[in-house]
């Protein structure tokens, strides 16, 4: 009783003299896009109903990620049209979806492509078709506007996410030894976007180690260098990168070499590709259908979904590759796919902090955080004046085995997250829950390919780049990781394969 | 004869000269707002004392009306003088800011405040009368009005304005008027009836007004006094920046978020400068487009020309072409240019509306505030100026303000770049403009520019023969290599951060 009169008289009595107690934001949400469920029913081999019907087409693909698009895209650019798009969920993207709210559209999860070398050829073609890439010039407004990324540590922000104050000499020796072998590494045109155009035996040796252990046995042990290598292996590969095979960690940074100051983004990321595309090959596509089997002889495929059983020359496989074995009929149970889990938050605040602490920036990371940390999604809007905004919050659960983190994901209620990433903002924003009304949570148990030490190298994944009878698989998982590019290279090399075998058929017959 | 104790006597006396002070508090603090907004303090502070004086004489005079309940009348007036000038210098604040009856609401309020302290002294006497002997009652209170309103205007000037500013003075003057009241209720006690409820009136009036001077703070921000050399006359916090006018004799300059727009004395120099180089190139010039530039003063300029018909004037802030609309002060600034028929006025972000309009225009002037930070960055890039060159007509040119090329020269020369980038012609030119120093601009446009072979008559500094000198650049401003500013690249922010660093130091 005493507590409570006493806090009567405090808010009263502020009241009186015109100071509004700062009170806390009464914070709405929900998960959102789950579909384990479904994932789930495929798993324990739930009973599906009978086809009913039988339609005929010359591919189906499955799977309406960037992979599957990819592949509609390619085809129908190559003048098919007797084909179709099956998608579980009633959105299309996979991780690239995207949501929207009154104040902007904000990414699910892929927010970025960087600007593609040479090398991404199918990249640059659909970026040229899509006005992204004119003249051999990028387009302002999808380039990444200034300032791009800055990172918290040691209570201050600085400018870019690769730690650059408080570094001692022998941290500096170390980041610097490190770019002298990114620098030979890339030299050797092995480290490729797409990863198979380079693709070499000769770094078999590096996807025996983890990236830990090969930064331990040059005498790299900067806890500095350490922590951004992590983060950065976290970032792309949702992996620690004592899991992470050293060809991925090497990769990362070999692979790319930007002719422009990047990345490529938009308001709901990589959803703007995904709405382009749809725009050209939407017709081709049908959202919530479960391919639940997939059985094929050497004549044909059939492609079950509901009630109807698909009749198809080709099926592109652009769903994830660990389904395959889940729905294809008669398909061994994969060893070396190894998939990480992830959560995002979509985070709608009414204004900035206070303690925001710079002018509004594309990406803020904490250092020695566990989570990635948030990206605005207005930063892209032509607007100089900005105030209520969304931040998509990212966090890949890194520490511990996958399976563990994929049974944390289900058991705790929203609740629980959302309090952990309130605590985790809170760290550098002492104010943000006076500054947030809405947290919406995705949970995604498989969210990317894990680059595990030996993945890249697994036969069993050289294998599935290979046509599987009439069967392709085309996810970016046969990269071993999940990037944009890859999604599409695989899709697109699918689509190609197919188009062939199918041109090839039409002219012998 | 009810006997006083001496004690009770001099507080009672106290009472008289805190009457008094708060009285002419009121009155300076009406003359010195008047003279501060409106200038000529001769003139206001006569015509101010005038009236009040004559006020006070009409309250003496309906003193004589009152006959019963004198205590409790008295009190009433003492609350009544607390609340109307407490709030009298908050009031006139707002009015001048948001209306055009500043004068007419300043003095009502002088004649109001000056009944009701015409009211106060006679009944005072008369409520005292019996307990001295009236030679003494006139003396007495007399000698302490009189002390009273010294010690208020020794008060005002040495500490009142400088420290407390002049809302806050008001309110704490208020606050003394009411305790004035309270103090009343119990020197009086047994004269007035109903005394209970009398007394809590005074302690919630008391409340308001205490949370008034804490809250006064808003209203002006004295702390602020001390950046602006001069004397501050309005100031607010919109959504997108903090407007501030300041006034120092007939100079009024406008501050947006700290930095300095335009001073009156000779703004002239720089939107002559601006508009009729370009504006006056232009063979037949119909519509024109203003980015930015919400104080009408821009738009002043283009209304010299009859053949005008259209002026589209996008500004951000709808508080600031409010403002610059209404004030009667800011409105004999800009000619009140935006009363014209011929302009439109459209609150929008200027970057979104130029990608989404698809209007075209035979002149475009950008007017931004200095690139100083990436938002503000984003209206200067090659991005942009594509966006803005597609509304250009045939003959069509634009303008930018482009910061100092003397204290900014990177930046000027990085603006130059961008919008040569951005696939324009450009031709650079500056000129001086005491307030600012030497300023720059660019006409950029698809097609050739030529000087203008005359321009509108009664120009104060721009003329056709002192055009080409407006577009030599001496040594120490000439051009210098810079990359163009990109939304992705915002170099034109980093040159503008270091170039005014460099000047500091």
């Amino acid at each position: 009783m005493k507590a409570s009169r006493r806090q009567f008289l405090q808010s009263g009595s502020a009241a009186l003299i015109g100071l509004s107690i700062k009170g806390d934001r009464a914070i709405a949400g929900s998960f959102v896009n789950d579909s384990f469920q479904l994932g789930h029913q495929l798993r324990d081999r739930a009973q599906f109903p009978a086809p009913k019907q039988v339609e005929k087409r010359s591919v189906v693909i499955v799977g309406g990620g960037i992979a599957g698009l990819s592949a509609a895209w390619r085809l129908h650019k190559k003048g098919f049209t007797d084909f179709v798009l099956l998608e579980m969920n009633d959105q299309l993207g996979g991780n690239s979806r995207w949501g929207e709210n009154e104040i902007t559209s904000y990414p699910w999860a892929a927010h970025y492509v960087p600007v593609p070398g040479p090398k991404a050829i199918y990249v640059r073609e659909l970026f040229e078709e899509l006005g992204v890439l004119k003249d051999g010039r990028w387009e302002e407004r999808y380039l990444c506007f200034s300032p791009q990324e800055r990172l918290f540590l040691y209570g201050r922000w600085q400018d870019g996410i690769e730690p650059a104050v408080g570094l001692t000499a022998a941290d500096r020796d170390q980041f610097r030894r490190l770019e002298d072998h990114i620098h030979t590494f890339r030299a050797t045109s092995k480290f490729t976007v797409p990863m198979e155009v380079g693709f070499s035996d000769s770094t078999a040796d590096l996807d025996r180690i983890s990236f830990a252990e090969w930064l331990r046995a040059r005498g790299m042990n900067s806890r500095i260098l350490n922590w951004y290598l992590n983060y950065c292996c976290r970032d792309d590969y949702g992996a620690s990168m004592s899991k992470t095979s050293a060809w991925a960690g090497i990769q990362y940074f070999a692979s790319r070499e930007p002719e422009e100051k990047g990345p490529l983004t938009w308001p709901e990321g990589n959803g703007w590709i995904v709405r382009r595309l749809m725009e050209r090959i939407g017709h081709f596509v049908q959202p919530n259908r479960v391919v639940h089997k997939i059985s094929q002889t050497n004549k044909g495929t059939s492609v079950f979904s509901g009630d109807t059983e698909y009749r198809a020359d080709f099926v592109i496989f652009a769903a994830p590759t660990f389904l395959g074995p889940y729905v294809i009929e008669d398909m061994a149970p994969l060893r070396d796919f190894d998939y990480s889990p992830w959560l995002t938050a979509n985070i709608t605040l009414e204004h900035l902090p206070a303690s925001y602490g710079t002018d509004p920036t594309w990406d803020s990371v904490f250092m020695d955080s566990p989570t990635l940390g948030y990206v605005d999604a207005t930063h892209q809007s032509l607007r100089t004046h900005i105030d209520r905004t969304v931040w998509t919050f990212y966090w890949a659960l890194a520490e511990g085995s996958p399976a563990q983190n994929r049974q944390l994901l289900l058991d705790k209620d929203w609740n629980y997250w959302k309090e952990a990433i309130l605590h985790d903002l809170e760290r550098v924003h002492a104010d943000i829950r006076q500054c947030v009304s809405r947290i919406d949570i995705m949970r995604m148990g498989h969210a990317m390919a894990r680059p595990n030490v030996g993945a890249i190298f697994s036969a069993e994944r050289r294998t599935l780049t290979k046509p599987y009878g009439r069967i392709l698989f085309a996810n970016s998982d046969l990269s071993g990781f999940s990037i944009f590019e890859e999604a599409q290279y695989r899709g697109v090399t699918a689509a190609d394969f197919v188009a062939g075998r199918l041109a090839g058929h039409r002219t012998s017959s | 004869m009810q006997p006083l104790s001496t004690n009770l006597g001099i507080l009672l006396f106290i009472t008289v000269s805190l009457i008094a002070a708060c009285g002419l508090i009121y009155e300076l603090i009406a003359g010195t707002l008047a003279s501060y907004l409106l200038g000529d303090s001769v003139l206001q502070f006569s015509t101010i004392i005038g009236c009040y004086l004559f006020a006070m004489g009409i309250g003496s005079a309906l003193s004589r009306y009152i006959d019963r309940g004198l205590a409790y009348r008295f009190v009433w007036i003492e609350l009544l003088l607390g609340v109307i000038g407490g709030c009298s210098s908050a009031l006139l604040f707002l009015a001048f800011a948001y209306t055009q009856g500043f004068q007419l609401l300043m003095y009502s309020l002088v004649v109001v405040i000056g009944i009701l302290v015409g009211l106060e002294i006679p009944l005072l006497m008369r409520l005292v009368r019996g307990r001295y002997h009236f030679r003494d009652v006139v003396a007495h209170v007399l000698t302490f009005d009189y002390l009273g309103a010294l010690g208020a205007s020794l008060l005002f000037p040495i500490l009142l304005v400088p420290y407390l500013g002049l809302v806050r003075s008001a309110m704490l003057f208020g606050v003394i008027n009411v305790l004035v009241a309270l103090w009343s209720t119990f020197l009086f006690a047994s004269q007035i009836s109903a005394v209970r409820a009398l007394r809590s009136l005074c302690v919630v009036v008391l409340c308001l007004l205490a949370v008034g001077l804490a809250e006064a703070k808003r209203i002006t921000a004295t702390a602020e006094d001390n950046i602006y050399a001069d004397e501050i006359i309005f100031s607010r916090d919109t959504r997108y920046q903090h407007i501030v006018l300041t006034r120092f004799k007939d100079d009024i300059r406008l501050f947006l978020s700290s930095h300095l727009q335009f001073s009156s004395r000779d703004e002239y120099r720089y939107h002559e400068a601006l508009i009729h180089p370009g504006l006056s190139a232009i063979p037949a010039p119909r519509h024109v487009l203003v980015l930015g530039g919400g104080d009408g003063l821009a738009v002043r300029e283009i209304l010299k020309y009859p053949q005008i018909e259209s002026v589209t004037l996008v500004d951000l802030d709808p508080e600031m072409t409010k403002l610059f609309s209404t004030n009667p002060m800011l409105t004999a600034l800009n000619q009140k240019s935006f009363l014209s028929p011929k302009v439109h006025i459209i609150n929008a972000d200027a970057f979104p509306w130029v990608d989404s309009n698809t209007d075209s225009f035979d002149f475009i002037v950008i007017d931004f505030p200095d690139p100083t930070n990436y938002s503000l960055g984003k209206l200067y890039t090659t991005a942009f100026y594509k966006a803005v060159a597609r509304h250009l007509s045939t003959q069509g040119l634009m303008v930018v303000q482009s910061t100092s090329p003397m204290f900014a020269r990177d930046s000027y020369w990085c603006i130059a770049e961008t919008l040569k980038q951005a696939g324009l012609q450009t031709y650079p030119y500056h000129v001086y403009v005491p307030s600012f120093g030497e300023w720059g601009f660019v006409i950029a446009g698809h097609r050739d520019f030529q000087l203008p072979a005359s321009m509108p008559a009664g120009l104060r500094f721009v003329s056709v023969n002192g055009l080409p000198a407006m577009f030599q650049f001496p040594p120490d401003m000439s051009p210098i290599p810079m990359p163009p500013n990109r939304l992705n690249d915002q170099v034109l922010v980093r040159a503008y951060d270091q170039d005014w660093k460099d000047i500091s130091h």
